[in-house]
């Protein structure tokens, strides 16, 4: 292997020795550290050693597994592991597979599997839906799992936690390594990796990330600088001569349609750069996204404007300039973004913020403070998901059934539903085979039928719409896009489609395109002449500020208000905080301040927190709740990093609330379910749920009419389950989920306990302040009342 | 709450039913019984209790009005999955209770293939339309020649903004110049927005009132 490392002039890194002895050994594992620094080689040449002095058996089966959250990332790695192969002559068949892959290479691997597989958790799971899956991956000595810092904290990753409890039960001998990048709770990384195993895990650090130059592009007159919004295009002229300065820039957006947007503002700024910058996001075509990506290597672009899309995994060398537009939100993601360019050793890697408002500007003087001070931030695990379990024994149960008491305790080898009880599990099997609890049998009801013990599917219709489900994420209804010859551009959200007229332009994959009809559930379009048009909104979640960036946030506000502005960013946002300073106050470290202003929209109440925006969402909906006791009032809420708006006809009963304990951390369990029941959230979360667990159904490729009357929106689901079978255990993941996954429950009472010991400083104001003013102009809300229905009705017609 | 239309006056009631006095007639449009149970029958487990709370509903409504006739405007079953024995039990007990009111089903799209009723329940099944001056009662919302129309199928609902960025979408009876149609009886049914015109007519149902909306403001 040394003379392998030798021949490409490398030599093997102390840490990658370090994996491959202890592969040997037959222990597991977790390395972390930046990308691009030999994690793969680390992982991928233990089984290769072990082959080379060992066995050497020919043609083996099924030996490794690579999972990769990104079907992106399987050609890329599909490349890369198969080097070695090449150069050291081993004669294993290496192959992928995910929804991409092709038929005839589908039905070779139904037959028999490679001796190395590429694949995600979606399509893994689907390959062990098959009844030979028990015999197909018995085999197995080795799954890798890639990028594991994205996985673990979502559903996906509880999903891959199954599935890898699943391998272990048929190779008790398996070894898992996972490959992540640097986080806050380490610990966590391997626990949810490994299960029941995690005791004695190995934790292998790799090399040291290189220094990163964080910077800003600074508005030239902050008196012109929006005190709201989020495109940044007024810095557009700064940007292009960023751009200019490099040989190869990625620009980071935020979001998909800020990616369009920016994509044509450069090109309306440098016309002459067509063909020469892309577009890239995870909405277009796979195509398309190939051919950027094979540009950004070979060095052929000189600018990519794209989103979190090209985050992970593939290096691109060429690029020696990352641009961030707007903030970073979090510091492990500027880091990651910074880390993809300067990828030539020797090199600094360098991100440059370009912020959309003028108090962006404090977040990314803040960021850097955190990055300076390592304060990375950790993933939280999903804690035992039932309506994932339910999908994932459906699963099971398709590929050759199980044994209840043996499902269960394969489960619960898993750090996700190490806890799960019996009456849960009950409950699920209840879920999968009758339709709820035992008591309410629905005879008419089938999906997973028991015989002698087995779990089995036998029902060819519910097991096809299962397979067609599989998968965790959470996509609204879209639509693909093509031009009327065929060619296609990607997908976009249903909705925005229906609101488009034939004839209408619209921007997206960068081009101008237009609207002609839908056919057989595809857009149909053609090239349009430039005219100007609307850009598609995905409605993915918005990122929310860390905790460890905000905590940062509050220390460079309370040095303003202390008159200290250190570093380029503050000295230049600094006539803005002063407006804040003259209209309303600077908050301090240990002040909460609050803002009363009267507006022709009504009375606002604005909190300011600096908690985040999960944190926020349910703040508001506590104090809207609790504001909502003393009198019955209605309030529209909104949101944002920094605080909390609401927003009444009439003006809120604040000094009595506050009185009453608006601030306490105090009846906590009650007062929080029953604002977020008032406030809708747990109704929102309900659709996710809804899908995974296959209450709802997107459908299949060009369904008819007739598959359309079995579906109902999750809303109208959820309130009949809240009405007729209030003990189901979904309604209760719902409200569990948006706690502990949207509100971060434990940092809700912490903030709350802070809040309590804070200063409260009431400012009423004859205007909007800079700092209420990013919210003030937000128009998603959520609503909350405590009116009669009828009597806020006629008030609002009146 | 008693409007006046088509020289008559119908009485909207927020149990989401119109009672005519005048001939002692209650019009309830689109109840999509069996709904939950079409979708159980597809493996999707809705819980049992859409069909009996809106049976009691009914009941409630016939108890207020004392109505010796009910004209169900379409869509009375869901979808032939739905024909459970459980619903049509249940259907059946609530007919007995009644069993002195006369029940007519003006059939919609969905009655046709989900088919009528059971003959033993007693719900006199007839293709719309059915004229009865000053009205037709049909199921698709669509003007008539021979009189006012009342109909449902759209499932209409309004949506109404407020002061203080309030927003609110309620089920609602909706009345144009030509048609009137009638809110979704059936608890387990999406609604569809309106967009009223000047000379259209809202009502919306706001919990147990029914609240007259203006329609240009």
């Amino acid at each position: 292997m040394n003379a392998w490392f030798a021949s490409r002039g490398w030599k093997p890194f102390r840490f990658q020795r370090e994996v491959w002895d202890a592969y040997a050994n037959g222990e597991s594992g977790l390395i972390h550290a930046a990308t691009g620094t030999g994690k793969t080689y680390a992982a991928w040449l233990g089984p290769l050693l072990e082959w080379m002095t060992g066995d050497g058996e020919t043609y083996p089966p099924l030996r490794v597994l690579w999972i990769t959250p990104l079907r992106a990332l399987v050609a890329d790695t599909e490349q890369s592991l198969r080097t070695p192969l090449k150069d050291l002559n081993i004669p294993w068949r290496m192959e992928s597979r995910t929804g991409d892959t092709r038929a005839s290479i589908r039905a070779k691997q139904e037959k028999r599997l490679p001796t190395a597989l590429v694949t995600t958790p979606e399509s893994l799971a689907l390959l062990l839906s098959r009844p030979e899956a028990q015999e197909q991956f018995s085999h197995l000595h080795l799954v890798i799992v890639d990028e594991w810092h994205e996985l673990m904290g979502t559903k996906r990753g509880v999903l891959t936690e199954l599935e890898l409890a699943r391998l272990r039960r048929l190779n008790p001998n398996l070894r898992t390594w996972g490959l992540s990048a640097t986080l806050g709770n380490l610990d966590a990384a391997a626990a949810t990796l490994l299960g029941d195993r995690a005791a004695g895990a190995r934790m292998v650090r790799g090399v040291v990330p290189k220094t990163v130059r964080i910077d800003s592009l600074l508005p030239e007159h902050m008196d012109r600088f929006p005190w709201a919004g989020h495109l940044g295009v007024n810095m557009l002229p700064q940007v292009v001569a960023a751009i200019e300065e490099g040989a190869t820039t990625l620009v980071f957006t935020n979001t998909r349609s800020q990616c369009e947007i920016w994509y044509q503002a450069i090109l309306e700024a440098k016309p002459d750069w067509a063909g020469l910058i892309a577009i890239h996001h995870g909405s277009l075509e796979r195509k398309l996204r190939d051919w950027v990506e094979d540009g950004l290597r070979a060095g052929t672009l000189r600018c990519v404007v794209c989103t979190s899309s090209l985050d992970l995994g593939v290096d691109f060398s060429p690029v020696d300039r990352v641009i961030q537009i707007g903030s970073p939100k979090g510091v492990a993601r500027l880091l990651q973004r910074a880390g993809r360019s300067g990828h030539r050793p020797g090199v600094v890697s360098r991100i440059t913020c370009v912020p959309t408002h003028a108090f962006e500007l404090v977040e990314v003087c803040a960021s850097r403070d955190a990055a300076l001070a390592g304060a990375i931030e950790s993933r939280f695990p999903v804690e035992r998901p039932l309506d994932l379990l339910a999908q994932h024994a459906v699963t099971i149960a398709l590929g050759g059934g199980f044994r209840a008491d043996e499902l269960l305790a394969e489960v619960r080898t898993t750090y996700a539903y190490r806890q799960v009880s019996d009456i849960e599990w009950a409950w699920v099997l209840d879920f999968i085979t009758r339709g709820g609890e035992a008591l309410r049998a629905y005879p008419e009801f089938q999906r997973v039928e028991v015989e002698d013990g087995v779990y089995r599917v036998t029902n060819r219709q519910i097991a096809r719409r299962h397979l067609l489900s599989i998968g965790t994420i959470v996509a609204d209804a879209s639509i693909e896009v093509r031009y009327l010859s065929g060619g296609r551009l990607g997908s976009v959200e249903e909705s925005f489609i229906s609101r488009l007229r034939p004839g209408e332009h619209f921007f997206f994959a960068g081009k101008s395109l237009e609207f002609v009809r839908v056919h057989q559930m595809v857009a149909q379009v053609r090239k349009g002449h430039g005219e100007a048009g609307s850009v598609p909104r995905w409605d993915g979640a918005r990122m929310a500020l860390s905790s460890e960036l905000a905590d940062a946030v509050r220390e460079r506000l309370d040095q303003a208000r202390r008159g200290v502005f250190e570093g380029p960013e503050m000295r230049s946002v600094k006539p803005v905080l002063d407006t804040q300073a003259k209209l309303s106050a600077i908050p301090g470290r240990h002040e909460l301040l609050i803002e009363r202003v009267e507006t022709s929209d009504g009375h606002h109440l604005f909190f300011y927190p600096f908690e985040g925006r999960l944190v926020h969402e349910g703040l508001a909906a506590l104090f809207a709740w609790r504001l909502s006791r003393l009198r019955p009032i209605t309030f529209s809420m909104a949101m944002n990093d920094y605080g909390v708006e609401l927003l009444a006809p009439d003006p809120a009963p604040l000094e009595d609330a506050l009185a009453a304990g608006l601030l306490s951390p105090a009846n906590l369990v009650d007062d929080i379910p029953a604002s977020l029941n008032a406030a809708e959230m747990a109704r929102r979360q309900f659709r996710e749920i809804a899908r995974i667990a296959g209450l709802t159904f997107t459908g299949y490729p060009g369904q008819n009419k007739s598959v359309r009357q079995m579906q109902a929106s999750s809303g109208l689901l959820f309130d009949v389950f809240v009405k007729y079978d209030s003990g189901n255990l979904l309604i209760e993941q719902a409200h569990r989920e948006v706690l502990e996954r949207n509100l971060e429950r434990s940092r809700l009472g912490q903030t709350l306990e802070r809040l309590s010991h804070s200063e409260v400083r009431i400012m009423v104001i004859q205007r909007p302040s800079p700092l209420s003013f990013p919210i003030l102009v937000d128009r998603t809300r959520h609503r909350l009342s405590s009116e009669k229905l009828a009597d806020r009705i006629r008030r609002m017609t009146a | 709450m008693n409007i006046d239309i088509a020289g008559t006056s119908l009485e909207l009631l927020p149990e989401r039913a119109a009672f005519w006095r005048e001939r002692s007639t209650l019009f309830v449009a689109d109840t999509h019984w069996g709904k939950a149970a079409a979708f159980r029958a597809h493996s999707i487990p809705v819980p049992y209790g859409t069909t009996d709370n809106d049976l009691a509903r009914l009941s409630a409504a016939i108890g207020k009005t004392n109505c010796r006739r009910i004209v169900l405007l379409g869509d009375a079953l869901h979808a032939r999955e739905g024909r459970a024995k459980k619903t049509f039990a249940a259907v059946a007990e609530w007919r007995a209770r009644h069993a002195d009111v006369e029940v007519v089903l003006v059939r919609g799209n969905h009655d046709r293939r989900a088919g009528d009723p059971p003959e033993e329940l007693g719900i006199r099944c007839v293709d719309a339309p059915l004229y009865e001056a000053p009205f037709v009662f049909l199921h698709h919302p669509v003007a008539s020649t021979q009189g006012y129309s009342l109909a449902g199928h759209t499932h209409p609902a309004v949506k109404l903004r407020g002061r203080g960025l309030q927003r609110a979408t309620l089920p609602c009876f909706f009345f144009t110049p030509t048609v009137a149609t009638l809110p979704a009886f059936g608890s387990f049914c999406g609604n569809a927005v309106i967009s009223p015109e000047a000379g259209d007519r809202v009502y919306a149902v706001a919990g147990d009132e029914i609240v007259a909306i203006p329609t240009v403001y």
